[in-house]
């Protein structure tokens, strides 16, 4: 008798996945590890809430294993009065003209990966539009695509986060509202078959207002002190001293204080006197370990830190800033 | 985005590499692995449960791809190592699904693909011998077992997945096989030799 032969035999006819399940869990797939990573300039901040759910599954602290536990030594700010500076500094910055949709939206990104000494430097073009990106190649050429439309997708053209600004309320308390209820930002990215994270809307106003500060292109001098000013309404933000982007580059470091015993501590940084968004970083306070691992993934002290080091607008793409 | 120029096939290291600079590149290695994958898991757990191990996988394979070890042209001992962790997660399903064969005779997770192939009659009794062998089984017993007989991996590939010595899963397919003869029936110790893999 041939076991084996009969163990092959059995559930056979088992078949491979159609593309009913392909195609739309490979999209998935894409759109998350371009969230971890970064393609374009914070795109994992945009799916941090639908991320931690699907990252969770995997993901396995041990807190008690001795050893495992770094906590970085910080100077912390009071952080009304560093906000507050930082609004009347937005609003006194001049207003800038609204670009022409056939412009193009240049970043040049430095990235840091915890692994990674040296950091990957990229960069890119997206026409104002939206309807295109362009990037040189690894054959050294430049590359136009277009852009395929995506509805489930959260992220917005350049022109459509401009648009979204401008319909803002610059009432701080109005601004609040408005971030922790915006429905964009909580329905959106769609993922079929996975379980939305149900985010706090105090986080969920941390994350939205950041963004905004991240990825604008014309940024309207009033709203830009109200987002500041809507921050100091948040609970449990948190500003620290001298928080290092990924090009080493030292500012204000704020972020939101999730409670007693965060596995990572992530930064947004601001430039200490401009208040500009400088970059982000991300500290492991303990160590990390994808399940069923013996050594850990991350190890706790781990940093991934990434540096905005170039954003605006240009006629072509190839035109750098 | 960026539209690769050269078709020409590179190995799974290069790929994982490359990923690290061009994220999307993890695409074609799903591409690739994700079918025969996700057909493995769905013959452990059924289609539904492995819509979501095999998604995970990925993603823990993306996070850990920098510890990847470029001298590996294959990636399927990697990948299917995640998996057999994540399918861990789930052995009381996996259990459930072979007793319930056992006991009424028919099998949840091939049912729905029953009329697939034409049901032979003596692989009846073998299916329920089988399930009852599986069902038994330590979970590292059966990994090896499974990993041999249904995806096909050799004993270095297993060992490699599973990070055990390969005379460990020697010895492992060795008492799962034991185990398994002794439950269609056909207690013949000397049959417990080895057998070659895919003769």
């Amino acid at each position: 008798m041939d076991d084996l032969r009969l163990l092959r035999e059995m559930r056979a006819e088992v078949p491979d996945p159609g593309p009913e399940w392909l195609v739309p869990a490979r999209a998935r797939l894409l759109r998350r590890v371009r969230a971890w990573h970064l393609p374009r300039f914070g795109r994992r901040l945009l799916l941090a809430g639908a991320l931690g759910g699907a990252a969770s599954v995997v993901i396995a602290t041990r807190p008690h294993e001795p050893g495992g536990v770094v906590r970085p030594a910080t100077v912390r700010l009071d952080s009304a009065t560093v906000l507050r500076q930082a609004a009347e500094v937005a609003e006194s910055r001049p207003r800038r003209a609204v670009p022409r949709p056939d412009q193009w939206h240049y970043t040049r990104t430095l990235d840091k990966q915890a692994n990674d000494d040296s950091g990957t430097t990229q960069e890119g073009w997206i026409r104002y539009d939206g309807k295109q990106t362009a990037g040189y190649g690894e054959d050294g050429r430049m590359h136009v695509s277009d852009v395929p439309p995506d509805p489930g997708d959260d992220d917005l053209s350049p022109q459509q986060y401009d648009a979204k600004l401008r319909r803002l309320p610059t009432d701080p308390d109005d601004l609040l509202a408005h971030v922790s209820g915006d429905r964009h930002w909580i329905d959106l990215p769609v993922e079929e078959g996975v379980k939305k994270n149900v985010e706090p809307p105090d986080a969920r106003a941390f994350r939205v207002i950041f963004l905004y500060l991240e990825r604008h292109v014309v940024m309207p001098p009033k709203l830009e002190g109200a987002m500041f000013r809507a921050l100091m309404r948040i609970p449990h933000v948190v500003v620290d001293k001298d928080v290092a982007d990924a090009a080493g580059r030292r500012g204000l470091g704020i972020r939101f204080d999730w409670g007693a015993d965060p596995g990572t501590l992530s930064y947004h940084i601001l430039d200490p006197r401009t208040y500009r968004y400088l970059g982000s970083r991300m500290v492991w306070v303990r160590d990390e370990y994808v399940e069923g691992d013996s050594t850990p993934a991350f190890r706790a002290g781990s940093v991934w830190a990434t540096a905005l080091l170039a954003s605006g607008i240009v006629d072509r793409p190839g035109r750098r800033l | 985005m960026i539209p690769e120029a050269p078709p020409d096939r590179v190995d799974d290291a290069e790929l994982i590499q490359r990923s690290r600079r061009d994220p999307e590149a993890f695409a074609d290695l799903f591409d690739r692995h994700a079918s025969a994958l996700h057909r493995y898991v769905a013959r452990r757990l059924g289609a539904s449960l492995a819509d979501d191990v095999v998604s995970d996988t990925f993603l823990a394979a993306f996070r850990k791809r920098e510890r990847y070890d470029p001298a590996q042209p294959d990636a399927r001992p990697w990948l299917y190592g995640i998996a057999a962790n994540l399918i861990g997660r789930h052995r009381r399903t996996e259990i459930r699904f072979y007793r319930a064969l056992v006991r009424t005779g028919v099998d949840e997770v091939a049912e729905p693909y029953a009329d697939r192939v034409n049901q032979r009659v003596s692989a009846q009794s073998a299916q329920r011998g089988l399930a009852k062998a599986l069902a038994g089984l330590s979970a590292g017993d059966r990994d090896v077992l499974l990993l041999v007989a249904w995806a096909d991996l050799t004993y270095e590939e297993v060992a490699r997945a599973l990070d055990i010595p390969v005379g460990t899963v020697r010895s492992r397919l060795h008492r799962a096989r034991a185990k398994t003869r002794a439950a269609l029936g056909g207690d013949d110790p000397s049959a417990t030799s080895e057998e070659p893999l895919h003769g």
